[in-house]
């Protein structure tokens, strides 16, 4: 069995007075591809954002690189900058191009050298299909291209784990297809990645485990297989069911 | 070389004009100079000034992670912050002036002078109000900007710097830049304490031969010759076009 690399241990999380996280106990392993899904509500990106500490639990641990995010004391910049994480909204830096939102942090965070981190940010989005755009500002991208560049900028930072936000939700459907193809290349390159993701194709073809939340509960784990074709928990199928109707 | 040798009678309003310009020009001229200088150095300095406040006042207080004694600081510099800006804005530049220039005046400093006491109470007029423009620029950044910097590992300070302060500043400068022409108006207060601008140089220049109507015409004319291509400028830089890069080039 591979390291875990990232181990939570029983976090809550409430906004107010609605409890969102409900005591969730999870294990990734390293080059494991982890797809979350479930409806909205269920606490599936609540979860995700509590990986790095975007939103804070209230309790329980979160260890990463033998570290608890949790702890005070605990250097959480240095920890992050291990973990990429891909937004819905893209959230690329809208006052620079292409190139600049690749290299800004590695150079000022990794202390890498400026033409090393373009030479490096080249190869990335060459990978990614937008080494032509290198000069263009953010702002002229389409969503698709956005996500693309988002990935090769999270990737800068040599992390050891990618976390992805529903990825493709923000997306019109004729640009789904390009950000999926460069997340598979990825998991094939054997990264370890945590996918919050309404594809369930995607999910199906790409993963070694599925997650299925329900409020705020892992409501049931396991392997593609065992979660689309023989899903123990009746709101599992329902949810499948569901899913399956809506799509025809 | 004076053409005119006596004031024109009182009906000649476009004589009486020339008359003054000829005889006063350098009046009109220093009071220009003047009412620039204090509202460049005003626009400028509240400009940095503001940044300054804008960065105290952006604190997030970690209730987890700060000491006591950071948590007390940051709630002190907020605090400040906001009373400031209420203050500031909340009285008029007239009442500011009269405050700072005779109550530091006893205090004897060889520097202080009406225009010196002009500089500072524009600056720091200047300051609150940019101070709230960059608040709403600020605002007016999604979020989701500042999680992407922290999700690189950037820390809440860097991500201000690094990626909020530049978009927020940038969307903010046509604001910035009608303050400066609010200044070029509002700084003509500043003449209660003495300062030589173009509103007191106009006063100067018609107390003796009572002629205010068509001495203020002047300045009027003046005020909005100033205000008229500050504007038409602010409105250049507004609309630029972001550069579009040919990606087939």
């Amino acid at each position: 069995m591979p390291e875990v690399i990232l181990q939570i241990r029983n976090i809550h999380k409430r906004f107010d007075d609605q409890l969102v996280l409900n005591g969730i106990n999870l294990d990734i392993h390293e080059k494991e591809v982890v797809s979350i899904i479930g409806s909205s509500g269920s606490g599936k990106t609540t979860l995700l954002r509590c990986l790095n500490l975007l939103n804070e639990p209230e309790d329980g641990q979160i260890l990463f690189l033998g570290e608890d995010l949790m702890d005070p004391k605990v250097d959480l910049d240095h920890l992050r900058m291990r973990m990429g994480m891909v937004f819905q909204s893209f959230n690329l830096f809208n006052h620079q191009n292409v190139m600049e939102n690749c290299i800004m942090a590695p150079i000022s965070l990794l202390k890498m050298k400026k033409e090393d981190a373009i030479d490096k940010a080249r190869l990335l989005l060459d990978k990614v299909g937008m080494l032509k755009f290198e000069h263009v500002p953010v702002t002229q991208l389409s969503g698709g291209q956005k996500q693309r560049v988002a990935i090769a900028r999270a990737l800068m930072m040599n992390p050891k784990i990618m976390l992805f936000d529903e990825p493709t939700s923000a997306l019109d459907p004729e640009m789904v297809g390009e950000v999926l193809e460069v997340m598979k290349d990825l998991a094939k390159e054997g990264m370890t990645m945590v996918i919050v993701t309404h594809e369930m194709d995607f999910a199906k073809e790409v993963s070694h485990r599925i997650i299925f939340m329900d409020q705020g509960l892992i409501a049931e784990s396991g392997t593609p297989d065992d979660i689309f074709k023989n899903p123990k928990e009746e709101r599992t199928k329902a949810f499948l069911r569901r899913y399956a109707h809506e799509r025809v | 070389m004076q053409i005119w040798t006596t004031i024109p009678p009182k009906d000649e309003f476009f004589n009486t004009i020339l008359y003054l310009l000829d005889t006063y020009g350098s009046f009109f001229l220093r009071g220009v100079w003047i009412t620039l200088l204090l509202s460049v150095i005003g626009t400028l300095g509240g400009f940095i000034l503001s940044l300054f406040l804008t960065i105290m006042r952006e604190q997030d207080i970690d209730h987890k992670r700060d000491s006591w004694i950071q948590i007390a600081t940051k709630k002190l510099s907020k605090g400040f912050v906001r009373v400031y800006v209420t203050v500031f804005r909340g009285t008029p530049m007239i009442v500011q002036a009269m405050i700072f220039y005779y109550g530091i005046a006893p205090l004897k400093l060889s520097f202080w002078n009406p225009l010196v006491a002009g500089l500072t109470v524009v600056t720091l007029n200047t300051t609150a109000y940019i101070a709230e423009v960059i608040r709403s620029g600020i605002n007016g950044i999604d979020k989701g900007q500042m999680e992407a910097a922290r999700s690189l590992g950037f820390s809440k300070q860097q991500g201000m710097f690094k990626v909020v302060f530049p978009q927020a500043i940038k969307n903010s400068l046509p604001a910035i830049g009608n303050e400066f022409i609010v200044n070029l108006k509002d700084t003509a207060v500043l003449s209660v304490i003495g300062v030589f601008d173009l509103f007191k140089a106009t006063q100067s220049a018609t107390s003796s031969n009572y002629r205010p109507v068509e001495g203020f015409f002047i300045a009027a004319i003046i005020y909005l010759m100033l205000t008229f291509v500050t504007s038409k400028i602010v409105d250049h830089l507004e609309h630029q076009k972001p550069k579009v890069v040919n990606i087939n080039a």
